[in-house]
């Protein structure tokens, strides 16, 4: 039995008695992102097909297959009640989690062909450290929902838990950047969910001396200590790892301020910029259309950002909030590592841009992950017989 | 957990309170941040990030200008410049290294083995090139194209032999191969860089200037088409007509290899003039090679003999003596001479080979070649005429011709001239001279008494039609009466002395035999060997062609008895031979039947 701090029964939109109450901002800024995303991927894309005697619209159209499944499925898992979803927590973590160890036994490499991260079914490939992502979420949201704050030590040794078999696994294929994300999402939702200063402080030590350790062990691969020291020394690997960054900064900083125009982008669409389709996406952004194109992507992910927060603060019941601000972490650190290691802010660590970059399974997952978030929005109080949770707590208090 | 516990706390979580403000706070800055450091980039730096962007797109490069033809004087081409290739490839682009070479291995320049090797170690050191056939021609490329295209149409896509890159190489080619090749010489290996003969003296005519090309280029240095682009045209080189007629050439190396094989010389020379213009029609050489075989090239056979190799001329520089006492009315042609068989002069004995009558005619002393006679003549001249002779004739400067590596040989001054200095000098010793030297001293008597500056190269033709035409330097050495009578008196040396064997059987002709002793550098005496020489004109009465032979040491014996160190015996007739088929070429009509 879950010990919430109130019951909240599943609504159904087929017997709901309160009106639809979909956030349309939050909606809009994904429709508009995405559809960016798509002209990006194209203008990014066409010139190098076009060269190689292809379809120049080749990974357009794939793309678009994929944005098209992402909006099915953010619009189901909004239709879904995420008290019915919460049920499937586990089933869902323990499949995501037999899924990274499949991909040990039959994954596939990617066009890095450093890392093991592709599982391919025949009729499509996906990478199962995405879905990973949204189950740790539920699974942690789950967790903390089901204790009051202040939380206890043996809450945060299981939440610790719970992030580290899967985190664990991502890191071994290897995938530092993943990693990351889970250790972010981690301290976040333990933050938001009411971890102790004391537990935070102890977990920020226990971080450092774990990426210590890591480092003395000689646990990460070569090429990844290389990403990190040529975003510290550039200069020393002008020709080989910080070329990509390198390049990122001249295309975004040539862009100026107003840019050079759609396919005009000398820098990203004649290729000079590598993978400039999924990890360099801002790159296309910042070339083409300057500081105000860049200004206003920045602005439509800090506008999810803030309907996330908004959803959050709003939500039914703590579950929904934890699991809103899971999707706000994970989209927040997705976002600044990935602007911020095309403008060489950070190193690069191969996380894609959300809602932007090409690449299937990332793109539904978002979808899906932003799903949960609206969902909660939709059913958000006042829901009729059911009393609001900010005067249940209080009446509590 | 129950609600006494939760009421024991002093603080209840709600959501939405201070933590979910540090996020929001939190998002802000960061956000904040990216917009300041984008504003940095795409603000403040956008201008230079612009400049390293346009300066990794811009590329310079040359646009190779096409370079001049070298024409002999009846316009065949000699040298010219088509369309050539480098084949090459990336290893770096290639799966598989030993499918690579199957293709290529045929028209490589290299074995199957050694391409395979090349491949595999480029792809190991990682290396972007790898040479498989090059400095070839259209027709050997477009195979190697088609052999590639028959291969990828007969593969997967993914299996596709590509990395293969044909570039502009323009190629340097000599249809006469080995005709002139010392004349017209080589260029580098870039084929446009002259290193001997013409190519090289008149290469800054022949390259013309490179342009430039400034563009845009992507990463796969494929052109962008918006792209700023600057063209500064090739200049295309000059054109050079040459004095050479590629018929007679060819007969004078004809004529001279016959010479070479006969008599096992060490080296060669045979130097054609027109002696009225002073054009050079022939300067063959021997050894040669062939221009379109470079691995034939040495610095032996790449030698422009005629005008490098130095020489004292013997007998044929006597005419100098004759010609100048003549013109001084210092004796005639009938004016008696006495011969004794030896003199002393100083602390040195002249004689005569033979056994020649105690006097002869000044015309005798020339058909037999007395050194006595000839020395007589010469001290009735005196140092100072003499030397004013010789330097008029052109000896002991360089003639002009800019050609790399030419001699002017020496000529001392007479404040240097011991007791035998002009002894020595009158039979031609003690002076050094080229073949060119001596047929352009020749051409004088032939051309009436004007000496003319013997010249290689008729006009340069610029790429836009203009024609710098040569005119030689001239002036007169012996009145024409004078040049009349040195000319019968050579007419007499063929007719019944010492060059009867270089009688020509169409012509009538005239000229000189020489023979000298080569000077042993390392022992410092002279040696048995010998330059063997003869110098002559035809016809006889209105010479249309002087002919200059030199054999460096000829040896052996002709059938009856006669040694080839001789002029009269090996040189003599290459002359016959060699004018003969120049007279004919030139149209010129028999003058003896």
């Amino acid at each position: 039995m879950a010990n919430d701090y109130h019951d909240t029964k599943p609504i159904s939109f087929m017997h709901r008695e309160a009106p639809l109450k979909p956030d349309l901002i939050l909606v809009l800024s994904y429709i508009v992102i995405t559809a960016f995303g798509l002209l990006m991927i194209y203008s990014a894309t066409a010139p190098g097909l076009e060269d190689r005697g292809l379809d120049p619209t080749s990974e357009l159209k794939e793309q678009a297959i994929f944005v098209v499944i992402g909006f099915i499925v953010f619009g189901v898992v909004s239709w879904m009640d995420l008290t019915e979803i919460r049920g499937f927590t586990t089933p869902i973590y323990f499949v995501s989690v037999m899924l990274l160890v499949l991909v040990f036994l039959v994954g596939e490499s990617g066009r890095d062909d450093v890392a093991v991260r592709w599982i391919d079914i025949g009729f499509l490939r996906f990478q199962p450290s995405e879905m990973a992502k949204v189950a740790v979420i539920l699974t942690l949201a789950s967790l903390l929902a089901a204790v009051d704050p202040p939380l206890r030590w043996i809450t945060i040794a299981k939440s610790v838990l719970v992030v580290a078999l899967p985190a664990g696994l991502i890191f071994l294929q290897p995938d530092l950047g993943t990693m990351l994300v889970f250790a972010f999402v981690l301290i976040a939702m333990l933050f938001v969910g009411g971890a102790t200063m004391r537990q935070l402080a102890f977990l920020a030590v226990a971080t450092i001396i774990a990426t210590v350790g890591v480092f003395q062990l000689n646990l990460i691969k070569d090429y990844q200590v290389n990403r990190l020291t040529a975003f510290v020394d550039p200069g020393a690997h002008e020709l080989t790892l910080s070329y990509n960054q390198i390049q990122s900064e001249i295309a975004i900083g040539s862009g100026g301020m107003f840019g050079k125009g759609l396919f005009e982008g000398t820098q990203t669409n004649l290729q000079f910029v590598p993978v400039q389709s999924s990890d360099f996406i801002f790159t296309a952004v910042g070339e083409q259309f300057g500081f105000v194109g860049s200004a206003v992507v920045i602005a439509l992910f800090g506008v999810i950002l803030w309907r996330l927060l908004m959803i959050a603060q709003r939500a039914r019941n703590r579950f929904g909030y934890l699991v809103t601000m899971g999707v706000a972490a994970m989209l927040a650190f997705h976002v600044f590592v990935n602007i911020g290691m095309t403008i060489r802010i950070m190193p690069v660590t191969g996380l894609p841009l959300p809602f932007m970059s090409s690449g299937g399974t990332f793109f539904v997952v978002m979808s899906a992950a932003l799903g949960l978030a609206h969902s909660s929005w939709i059913r958000r109080p006042p829901v009729p017989g059911e009393v609001r949770h900010r005067e249940l707590t209080s009446r509590v208090g | 957990m129950s609600a006494a516990r939760r009421g024991n706390r002093a603080r209840i979580w709600k959501p939405g309170d201070l933590r979910l403000l540090v996020v929001g706070i939190v998002f802000v800055l960061v956000w904040g941040g990216i917009g300041f450091r984008l504003f940095d980039l795409q603000g403040n730096q956008a201008v230079a990030l612009a400049t390293v962007g346009f300066d990794q797109r811009i590329s310079e490069e040359t646009i190779a200008a096409p370079r001049g033809t070298i024409y002999d004087r009846g316009g065949v081409e000699l040298a010219l410049t088509i369309d050539g290739w480098n084949v090459v490839v990336d290893p770096m682009m290639l799966d598989d290294t030993v499918m690579a070479a199957t293709v290529l291995a045929p028209f490589a320049d290299t074995s199957f083995e050694e391409l395979v090797t090349d491949l595999t170690e480029g792809q190991a050191k990682e290396s972007r090139y790898a040479e498989i056939a090059m400095r070839i021609d259209t027709a050997h490329k477009e195979a190697i194209e088609s052999a590639v295209a028959e291969y990828n149409a007969g593969v997967d896509k993914k299996d596709r032999l590509t990395g293969v890159f044909y570039r502009e190489q323009p190629l340097r080619v000599y249809p006469a191969g080995s005709v002139a090749a010392q004349v017209i010489g080589l260029t580098a290996y870039d084929m446009n860089d002259g290193i001997e003969g013409l190519e090289l003296t008149f290469n800054s005519e022949l390259e013309g200037d490179p342009g430039r090309l400034i563009v845009e280029r992507d990463p796969s240095r494929r052109i962008i088409p918006q792209g700023q682009v600057i063209v500064e045209p090739a200049i295309a080189g000059s054109d050079i007509v040459t004095t050479i007629d590629r018929e007679i050439q060819f007969a004078a190396e004809q004529g001279l290899r016959k010479a070479m094989q006969k008599t096992g010389s060490l080296s060669g020379a045979v130097v054609v003039l027109d002696p009225d213009t002073g054009a050079i029609l022939a300067m063959a050489n021997a050894p040669d090679f062939d221009l379109n075989d470079r691995s034939s090239a040495s610095p032996e056979v790449l030698r422009n003999r005629a005008v490098s190799d130095m020489y004292e001329p013997g007998s044929t520089l006597k005419v100098l003596t004759i010609a100048a006492a003549l013109e001084e009315g210092l004796v005639s042609a009938h004016t008696m001479i006495d011969t004794p068989h030896s003199i002393e002069i100083g602390d040195f004995t002249y004689s005569d080979d033979g056994y020649n009558p105690p006097q002869m005619s000044v015309r005798d002393v020339v058909a037999k070649s007395s050194n006595i006679g000839t020395i007589h003549i010469e001290q009735m001249l005196g140092n100072d005429r003499h030397y004013d002779y010789l330097t008029k004739f052109g000896l002991g400067r360089q003639v002009g011709l800019d050609v790399e590596g030419e001699r002017h040989g020496t000529l001392p001054p007479t404040s240097q001239w011991t007791a035998t200095s002009g002894s020595s000098i009158a039979i031609g010793y003690a002076v050094h001279t080229t073949a060119l030297q001596m047929a352009a001293l020749y051409a004088t008597i032939a051309n009436d008494g004007i000496w003319t500056e013997p010249y290689l190269v008729d006009e340069i033709i610029q790429p836009d039609g203009t024609r710098i035409t040569t005119v030689p330097r001239a002036h007169r050495v012996l009145s024409p009466e004078t040049a009349s009578t040195v000319r019968s008196m050579l007419g007499r040396v063929i007719e019944e002395g010492t060059g009867k064997r270089a009688a020509l059987t169409d012509y009538t002709a005239g000229g000189k035999t020489g023979t000298s002793f080569k000077f042993d550098v390392e022992r410092g005496v002279y040696s048995k060997d010998t330059y063997a020489s003869f110098i002559g004109m035809a016809p006889l009465n209105d010479p249309r062609i002087v002919v200059a032979i030199v054999l460096d040491s000829p040896h052996g014996e002709l059938p009856d008895g006669v040694s080839l160190s001789h002029g009269g015996a090996s040189a003599a007739p290459v002359f016959a031979e060699v004018a003969q088929n120049a007279l004919h070429q030139l149209g010129v009509a028999p003058d003896r039947d």
